[in-house]
This record gives C-alpha cells, structure tokens and sequence, in this order.
C-alpha cells in the first residue's frame, strides 16, 4: 500500500503539479487520498452486499445460498461467543504446526548441503524442479491412502507444500553466500559446520524468511485442501459440511478465519524479518 | 585461448549437471524397481515402475488418459482465459488511474491473502463441477496474480518514454500500445507462471470434489479402488504437464525478455 | 639454517569453469626469516594476493611447495593470520564481534575474548564503535576492524594484504607507526603487501619486487635503514635513492 502512496503515474503527477498552487490543504486531502478510497471501496462494497437483497428480488432457491455482511459477522461472533470454534481450529492448527516445523527441520539443512555441494544440486535438480512445479495437492489422494484419515495425511500435504519454498530459497541464500567470508572463517580454521553457522545461515536469512513468508501460504493452502477431501476434523471440515447445508454465512465466516491466521502469521514473519535485519544497511532507512 | 578452452572441454564437462541429472532421475527409478527385490511388495499401497509402465500403455490404450486430459483442459484454459482478459486490463486500469489504485489496492490485497481455495466448495455448490464450475474456481484462484503484475508492471513505466511518445505527439492509444503494454508484457508473463500453478490446483480442487471425469477425478477414483500403477500414472502424467507449462513460460521468459533474466 | 617460511618454484593456474585459465604464478621463490618484516609489490593481478592465500593455507598451489619450520603448510592454522583486502567483515557481526571470530573459533571462553577485544578496539582506534555494524563503518576503518580481527588470535605470521589502502594518509602514517611497535613487541613475522614504495621501504627489513603475472620473485632488496624507523628517514637521500631504484625495477613489469 506504501506503494500507491509513493508511485503516481506521471500524467497525473503533471495534472497535480499544475494545480499545486492552491490551497495547503488540498495536500493533505492528497495524502488522505488513498486511504479514502481504499476504505470507500471495502464500505461501498459491504453496504451493496448488504443491501442488494432489499433492491433486488430474489427467487427462494437464490435466497438460500445467499448470505448477507451482518449475518456473517453475526455467525463469526457466535463462533468465538460460544467458543464452537476452538477444537475445529486446534485441530487445523496441530497439523499447520506440526507440518510447517517438519518442512522448516528438512528444508533448511537440506538447502544448506545443496547449495554447498555442486553434485548434490545437480542431481536433486530434476526432482526439486518437478516436485515445485506440480501443485502438492495431487498426491492427496495418495497420502490419504498412506496415512489415513485424520492428522497425519494433512500433517504430509502441509510439509509437502510448505518444504519447497523453504528449500529453495534456503539454497539461493547458500549460493548467494559470499565466497570472501567464507575464506576469511577458513582462515580461523573453521569446519563445515562454522561455515554453515556463521556465514551461511546469517546470509541465507533473508531468503529463508521470503521462503517462510510463502511455506505459511502453502501451508494455510495444505491445511484448507487437506480437510475437504481427508478430514473428520478441523476447520475446513466445518466449513464443507456448512456448503453442502447451505450455511453460506458459515463458509465464509471459516474464509475470514483462514484469512485473518494468514495475515497473523505473515505478520509475525515480517516482526522477525525486522528483528534480525538490524545488520542491514537498508534497514534505518527502511525503519 | 578463451576459444581454445571451450572448444576443448570435454562433453561430459559441458553436459555435467544435466548428465547428473539424468544419472539421479535413472538410479531413483531403477532404486525404486529394484528396492522390492528385499522389501515386501504390498500392491495395495504402493507400486514399481514396471507395473506404472504397464499401466500406462493401459491408459493410452483405452483412451482414458487423453479424455480425462482434455476434459481437465477445458476448465483450465476457459478460467486461464477470463483471468488474463480481466485481470490484466483491472491491473492496467488500478496502475494507471492513481484512483482506481487507491479504491482496489487494500480489496485485493485482502482477496489475495485470504486462502480463496477455502471458497471451493462453496463455488461446486453454486455451479457444479461441470466445466463451468471448475472455470470459474480457476478463474478465482488465477486472477490474481494477472492484476497485481499488471497493476506493479505500470508502475515500473519508464516516465522518460511516456514524455518521449508524447512529444512526439502520440495520443493516449499510442500510449497504451507502445510504452504500457510492451512494459507490462514481461509482468504478464511472470504472473502467468503463477497462475498456472494455482489453475492446476483449481482444476483438481474442482474434480477431487465430485466431479465424473478429468484427470483430478481419475487420480481419487484409482486410489479408491486401490489401482496403484495407474494412480501413479496420472500422478507422473500431472507432474510432467506441470513441468513443461512452468519451464516453458519460465524459457519464454528467459528468450523473449532476455534483460529481465535475473530478477 | 633453513627458512622459517619456504617457497619453492610455487606455481599456481586458476581455471574458472567455462572461462580461460589464468596463470597466477609461476616458478615463484621466496625465503622469510622469523621475526622478518617483508614487504611485497608487484604490479596489479600479479598474484601477490594469491601466494598469500596459499600461506594462509586457503589455496594449494599446483606446482612446488610452500613451507612453514620446515613443513608442508596444508591448511589454514592459529599460527597465521590473514588482513583482507577486501576487509571480509562478517556484516551481520558489530565490530567486537567481528574482532573475536578468530577467538570463537578457537573456543577461547568468553570473558576472555571480551577482554581481548577491547584492549584491540582501543589499539586500532576504534573506542566507542564496538556495538556498530560494518555498513556503519568508512573503509578506513572497516581495515582497523580487519587488522585487529587478525591479531586478536596472536598469530606468529601476519599476512598483510595492502592493509593501508582504505585509510587516509593521515591515519596511514598512525596506523604505520603502530604496525611497527606491534611488530617489535609481539616478535610477529609479517609478510606485507602494499602497492606503494614508501610504505613498503619504511617497514621493511626487505622489499620483495615481483613480476607480471605469472608471478615471481624478480628482485629482493634488503633495507638498511637503521631501527626504530623514524618519520624522517622518509627524506634522507638514501630512502629516496632505494626508492628510485625499486621503481626502476618494478616500471618495466607494468609498462610491459
Ligand atoms: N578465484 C579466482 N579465479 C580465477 N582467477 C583468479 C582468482 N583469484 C585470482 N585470479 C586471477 O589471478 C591473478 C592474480 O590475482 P591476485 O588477486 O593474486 O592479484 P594481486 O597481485 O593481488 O593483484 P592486486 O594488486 O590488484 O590486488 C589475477 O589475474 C586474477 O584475475
Ligand atoms: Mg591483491
């Protein structure tokens, strides 16, 4: 959003500057500008939806599937109000948790040794190049047929999902690793080992964090895909069963749900980034 | 001398990292034959390459494979289709109207980090898992990508080129045509990469779901009835398609907008 | 009495893949004595940077042998130490702890390594700048961080590579003056390498000017100058007569 704010394109950044003269508060309506019809647009949109029924008629069949803003805010609330939603999501959030760490515990040694070794990298190529390309969600099936029904089949498609980013970006870190710093820790007689610890994993962080950022999407994804077809449980079982009963309102009161944990998660990751990035020399300009 | 070394490279030094490759793609599937000669073949949960071959000649055969890859086909590159034709003139429009911008912007932001996959099944009840109902769950999980790449491919116009096409009095069309979408082109195609990503997933969320035909349908329906070599086929099959449509566009990529490589 | 460092006819080719090799030395000889104080120039690409890597032990040569009392060196060891000349601060490291890598990695407990790294930071001039990142830092002193990184292990030998050039000649001269009484108090062998003719005959017992690459010893000069060095030794005719004459000798490697 920083973006809109700084990027003008330049015709109308030349209308502006030729009406510039006028008015100190013109400017600040110009840097209230974004947020006003950012804003506008979400509320147009929730009061249309919320009152199309009133304009519109609607035949009973439509009616049915049809779910209104305040009735969705309303379920959503009744959800946390009586507390229905916290074993369904405890149970999304064990297998998020669970295949996350085990993505994050393989992915990060393992992209640390291929970026370290040539021969390694050139001959998991094929299979990493494969294995990222199709979506992880074809071997649902297979997975469930492995693992059951339940935790463990969900726990294998988060970790399938979420392992590749993870892997990848840790290995262009590696690679991207600078070969000067790495003699000079040689230098003082460090082994692999050091060399991975001091140098390699501080330079990979960035990459490993954008990787992360995408390993909690795929995952959020592992999760909600995983419990349509293979669940009893969770979150995403509550909201199949809530399409098939037309509990519309219900399905996206689980959208909203997902949702907002995606966004948490994604904003932790970006807290951490901010941590560990003190190092940086973009970072006091970045601040 | 520079020429004299390269020409004197061996083959296998020029061809290295492909020939190990090769070699570790080979060994996996002769390991993977080769592994039953010790460990029980148990054929309901797991099958060897051998039998995978076999089946496959099956699948081609009957002709199954090719219907169920033309059935999936349809709703991918109808939903690919509408995705490119909106969301590519939504991101134009978002980048190049500061307004338009500012009321989209947060909206889509939102969609695009809200795992909209989650809307599936509501969309299967809304429209079935013929193939308009699939198109449209591809639509939504690829249109996306398309506007955000657009709507970031306006903003990186040179402004110098936009002055220099004015000046040379070329109107707003001319505008459009040879700064905006020449610029914006790579963008598009960057974006398309992903967006097939998410069109596969689509395609299969929708025929995983209750669909009757289309490869998603045939991979659940194998595992159902436990045929694990052509379960395995389709998977491979799958596999392969994802390789050559992300590989292909990321080729395209590298032949047509050379000066990007590297971002 | 053999060499306390010894290289002999050391030759060293650099085939980067896909490119044309290079040459880097060849048929290169060199004798240090302990407790000596070496200079080298050498025009550019030469490989002076190159043979102090193989004494670092990063680098193995492919032809000839270097060793060190006697032995074949054949890695990197506590008893030398390298200044980078392209500093090689680990940016994610504040200065004090960039300065205690080598004691880290030598297990020294950390009390310890505390207190060697002040006493370096106060050596080297860099007071109040121990909790600062090295994109905080100007070159010159990026250099001080990389000296003091290297001395703070003691090593026996220390291997300079144009350790000066990122200060301002100021500095220089303190840093110079400071080098030496390091020198003098620590019995250290340093072998320097350094791009101009005044530092190298000011610090040096011996001045050794190589060739084009391939890179070899093409004259030795020894330096008479009496010790302690003093800032006007620099003005005698005598320095400026051994400063004419090692131009002379180093101006027909770089014109060719
Ligand atoms: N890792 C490497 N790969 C390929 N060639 C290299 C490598 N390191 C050095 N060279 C080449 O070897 C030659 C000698 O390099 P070196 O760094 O030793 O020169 P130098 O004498 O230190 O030069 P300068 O005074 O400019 O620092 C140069 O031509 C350089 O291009
Ligand atoms: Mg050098």
């Amino acid at each position: 959003m920083a973006e809109t704010q700084t990027l003008q394109t330049p015709v109308v950044a030349a209308r502006d500057r030729a009406e510039e003269s006028d008015a100190p508060a013109r400017s600040l309506w110009r840097r209230m500008e974004p947020w006003a019809f950012g804003l506008g647009s979400i509320v147009v949109l929730l009061l249309v939806w919320q009152f199309l029924p009133s304009f519109v008629p609607m035949k009973a069949g439509t009616k049915l599937f049809f779910t209104v803003p305040s009735h969705i805010a309303g379920t959503l609330w009744r959800m946390f109000a009586t507390g229905s939603v916290w074993a369904p999501l405890g149970v999304s959030a064990t297998a998020f948790a669970i295949g996350l760490g085990l993505a994050i515990a393989a992915g990060l040694p393992l992209g640390i040794l291929l970026g370290r070794s040539t021969v390694l990298n050139a001959m998991f190529d094929p299979f990493i190049t494969a294995f990222n390309a199709t979506p992880r969600l074809v071997f649902l099936p297979l997975l469930m047929l492995w693992f059951g029904i339940g935790l463990w089949s969900k726990v294998a498609i988060v970790f399938l999902g979420a392992l590749f980013p993870l892997l990848i970006n840790t290995y262009e870190g590696v690679r991207n690793s600078d070969k000067l710093l790495i003699n000079v820790v040689r230098s003082f007689g460090a082994n692999e080992w050091d060399i991975a610890r001091l140098v390699v994993l501080p330079n990979s962080l960035p990459f490993i964090i954008v990787g992360l950022r995408l390993a909690i999407g795929r995952a959020i994804l592992g999760v909600v895909v995983a419990e349509f077809f293979g669940a009893q449980d969770g979150l995403g079982v509550i909201m199949v069963r809530a399409a098939s009963g037309f509990r519309v309102d219900v399905v996206f009161a689980g959208l909203i749900i997902f949702a907002g944990l995606s966004l948490l998660m994604t904003g932790l990751v970006q807290l951490l980034e901010k941590r560990m990035s003190r190092w940086r020399p973009d970072h006091a300009n970045a601040g | 001398m520079a020429e004299e070394t390269t020409v004197r490279q061996s083959f296998a030094a020029r061809y290295r990292n492909f020939l190990l490759g090769a070699l570790a793609v080979v060994l996996f599937f002769a390991a993977w034959q080769a592994v039953f000669l010790w460990v029980p073949f148990n054929p309901l949960f797991i099958t060897k390459p051998s039998l995978i071959a076999a089946g496959y000649v099956d699948l081609i055969e009957s002709g199954e494979l090719f219907h169920d890859l033309a059935v999936s086909s349809v709703p991918f590159f109808l939903g690919l289709g509408a995705a490119v034709i909106i969301g590519v003139p939504l991101g134009i429009l978002m980048g190049w109207r500061p307004r338009v911008g500012y009321a989209l912007d947060p909206l889509m932001t939102i969609f695009y980090a809200s795992p909209l996959v989650a809307l599936a099944p509501l969309l299967v009840i809304f429209f079935g898992v013929g193939v308009w109902g699939k198109s449209i769950i591809v639509f939504t999980l690829s249109v996306f990508p398309f506007i955000f790449n657009a709507y970031a491919g306006v903003h990186a116009v040179d402004r110098l080129l936009i002055n220099v096409v004015r000046s040379l009095g070329g109107g707003e069309w001319a505008l459009y045509r040879k700064v905006i979408f020449p610029s914006v082109l790579p963008y598009i195609v960057a974006a398309s990469r992903v967006a097939v990503g998410r069109a596969l997933i689509a395609v299969l969320v929708g025929e995983f779901f209750a669909a009757s035909e289309g490869i998603g349908f045939a991979i659940s329906r194998f595992g159902d009835i436990f045929a694990m070599d052509r379960m395995f086929g389709c998977i491979l099959t799958v596999m392969v398609i994802a390789v050559i449509l992300t590989e292909g566009i990321r080729w395209a990529e590298r032949a047509a907008f050379p000066w990007r490589v590297g971002r | 009495m053999t060499g306390y460092i010894q290289g002999r006819n050391v030759g060293l080719t650099f085939r980067p893949p896909n490119r044309a090799p290079v040459r880097a030395l060849g048929g290169f000889d060199i004798e240090v004595e302990e407790g000596e104080f070496l200079s080298i120039v050498g025009p550019s690409g030469c490989g002076k940077s190159t043979f102090l890597s193989i004494l670092l032990g990063l680098i193995h040569p492919d032809s000839g042998e270097v060793l060190m009392h006697g032995r074949r060196i054949s890695g990197p060891g506590s008893d030398r130490a390298m200044v980078f000349q392209e500093f090689g601060l680990l940016p994610w490291r504040t200065v004090q702890h960039n300065i205690e890598l080598g004691l880290e990695l030598k297990k020294v407990p950390k009390e310890k390594r505390r207190a060697a790294a002040a006493r370096l930071v106060s050596l080297v001039g860099l007071t109040g700048f121990e909790a600062h990142y090295p994109h905080e830092l100007s070159g010159g002193m990026k250099q001080r961080v990389g000296l003091a990184r290297a001395l703070a292990t003691d090593p026996e030998v220390l291997l300079m590579d144009e350790p000066f050039a990122a200060l301002d000649a100021q500095t220089r001269d303190l840093m110079q003056v400071e080098l030496l009484r390091i020198w003098r108090e620590a019995k250290k062998t340093v072998l320097f390498v350094t791009h101009q003719i005044d530092e190298a005959i000011y610090l040096s017992d011996r001045v050794m000017v190589m060739s084009k690459r391939p890179g070899r010893a093409k004259r030795i000069f020894a330096i008479k100058l009496p010790r302690p060095r003093e800032y006007e030794m620099r003005v005698t005719p005598e320095f400026n007569d051994l400063k004419l004459e090692i131009w002379n000798t180093l101006k027909d490697e770089i014109a060719a």
